[in-house]
């Protein structure tokens, strides 16, 4: 006897789960991805016989083909990827469809030199350790956030800038024919403004990470394990005072969500542990302000983790108060792995993922 | 769930007991338990599934990773033929058992019987793995989404 249940118009969220069913739903993905792929089968069939009955076809050039079947292949692309997605999915629960995208990263090299599978969801941390330090065993890599604010900076003041001249030639051209466009004009003033606007954040952005020098960190093992002891130094570049440099170790959490058609990404600072901290340090020119000093993983520290959507990770912050610039943090992510629990046993299998039965 | 003329109403539910009434563990040790399926009569089940992993709550999407996954589809083991069952698996070294501000992991044991002609049924049952304090805000993000 099989059940049978028309759809709802209107339906309940309760938190992440609605009331609706969701064989309905299945359907409903379906018939939309259902439809774009006959959408560009037939646009296809279409296009490909009028360019064929074309009387210049032999002279069509490939450019002229890739463009005429961008519409049909991306229909095609993304109606049939959605029905393929769809149909690998269909009957399956949650814990079944999860189960299936496993086995191919138990099939996968590690590349990590040891099993892929030793610590799931930490983080990789080859990208930490492949920098050998100078005076201890590795050099952290600066997290990107800095830089990446310049860059953005920087790309939005030559677009902008972009058009505001091609606006301005438009403009000269009119003036120079005696004819003004004073609507054209009138734009190009706001337009202009804003061009130097984002000329100016450049600069400073610019500025304000070359001016102080850069900072070093190198600490003596990585990854670290909750409970131990690890020794860095720190290097800062720069000519002149500083009024306070500080060293901490942080955890911060990071969620990824949607809200609407945004994805959004909050991160929140849930432990700092302070290392160090040192005042009115003058750096004389050609020299760089170096401190060693060490600090330890809380023990009951929870490790580095990532996974699609969320984030807990762990990070060495230096916090830079120059006396006559504007002050700045630094972060220098790194790994903790799990605390030791008891005998390894590493090399044992892990669970595993079976069928029992005849299968469906 | 709408009913048709003569199904009976199910009220289908999971007992299980893990071998440690704490239900702690500590990364990498073997997880035991046993479970008994009630309330399904005689409607027939044909299959279940029986996992163990973790998954994500808090602020971000909710991602999941799977430890143990085990799929029964032969009538002699399914209810109501046979009711109960039992299973074990060894944890891997992470993630622990999480319970932060915005990000949250949690491992669980979910058993779902598949019914002929009935809505499938999931039974969770949460356990923790490792034994960390909760995580305190320090600070504010400087850019609170809304």
């Amino acid at each position: 006897m099989v059940t049978f249940r028309l759809p709802r118009l209107f339906e309940k969220k309760r938190g992440s789960r609605r009331t609706g069913s969701q064989a309905w739903g299945q359907f409903g993905e379906a018939c939309f991805y259902g439809s774009l792929l006959v959408a560009g089968v037939v646009f296809t069939v279409i296009l490909g016989r009028r360019i064929l009955e074309a009387p210049g076809f032999a002279s069509i050039s490939l450019w002229t083909w890739l463009l005429t079947l961008l519409l049909p292949g991306a229909l095609l692309s993304i109606g049939g990827s959605g029905l393929a997605r769809l149909l690998t999915g269909w009957g399956r629960s949650e814990e079944g469809m999860a189960a299936l995208r496993r086995f191919p990263e138990m099939f996968q090299p590690s590349g990590r030199g040891f099993d892929a599978n030793e610590f799931p969801s930490v983080p990789p941390w080859e990208n930490f350790n492949n920098s050998p330090g100078t005076m201890l065993r590795y050099r952290l890599p600066l997290e990107s956030a800095e830089s990446w604010s310049v860059f953005g900076f920087g790309l939005f003041a030559v677009l902008w800038n972009a058009v505001v001249i091609l606006l301005a030639v438009a403009a000269g051209v009119d003036f120079v024919g005696g004819q003004t466009d004073w609507l054209l004009l009138a734009i190009l003033v706001p337009f202009v403004a804003i061009g130097i606007g984002g000329v100016v954040v450049f600069v400073r952005a610019l500025v304000l990470q070359n001016a102080v020098g850069p900072t070093l960190i190198e600490i003596a093992d990585h990854p670290l394990r909750p409970g131990d002891r690890c020794d860095v130094i720190i290097g800062q570049g720069g000519i002149g005072m500083f009024r306070q440099i500080s060293l901490s170790l942080e955890l911060e959490e990071l969620a990824t969500f949607r809200q609407g058609t945004d994805t959004r990404t909050e991160r929140r600072v849930v432990r700092e542990e302070p290392v160090a901290e040192w005042r009115a340090i003058t750096i004389a020119p050609g020299h760089r302000f170096e401190e060693r000093a060490s600090f330890e993983v809380p023990a009951e520290a929870m490790h580095s983790f990532a996974s699609l959507h969320n984030a807990v990770t762990w990070r060495i912050a230096v916090r830079v108060e120059p006396a006559k610039w504007p002050k700045f943090t630094r972060h220098f992510p790194i790994v903790v792995l799990p605390q030791r629990t008891g005998p390894t046993l590493l090399n044992t299998p892990p669970a595993g993922i079976a069928t029992v039965g005849s299968g469906r | 769930m709408s009913r048709t003329a003569g199904q009976e109403r199910l009220e289908p539910r999971v007992v299980v007991n893990f071998d440690r009434p704490s239900r702690r563990y500590d990364p990498q040790e073997t997880v035991r338990l046993q479970y008994h399926v009630a309330g399904t009569g005689d409607a027939q089940v044909r299959m279940i599934e029986r996992s163990a992993l973790w998954y994500t709550e808090g602020k971000g999407e909710e991602d999941l990773g799977i430890c143990f996954f085990e799929r029964i589809t032969d009538a002699e083991h399914l209810p109501p033929t046979q009711r109960q069952g039992e299973f074990a698996f060894r944890l891997p070294a992470s993630p622990m058992t999480y319970e932060g501000t915005i990000v949250k992991i949690r491992w669980c044991v979910r058993v779902r019987l598949f019914f002929k002609g009935r809505r499938d049924f999931v039974s969770e049952h949460v356990f923790d793995v490792g034994e960390l304090p909760p995580a305190m805000p320090l600070r504010q993000p400087p850019t609170a989404p809304r």
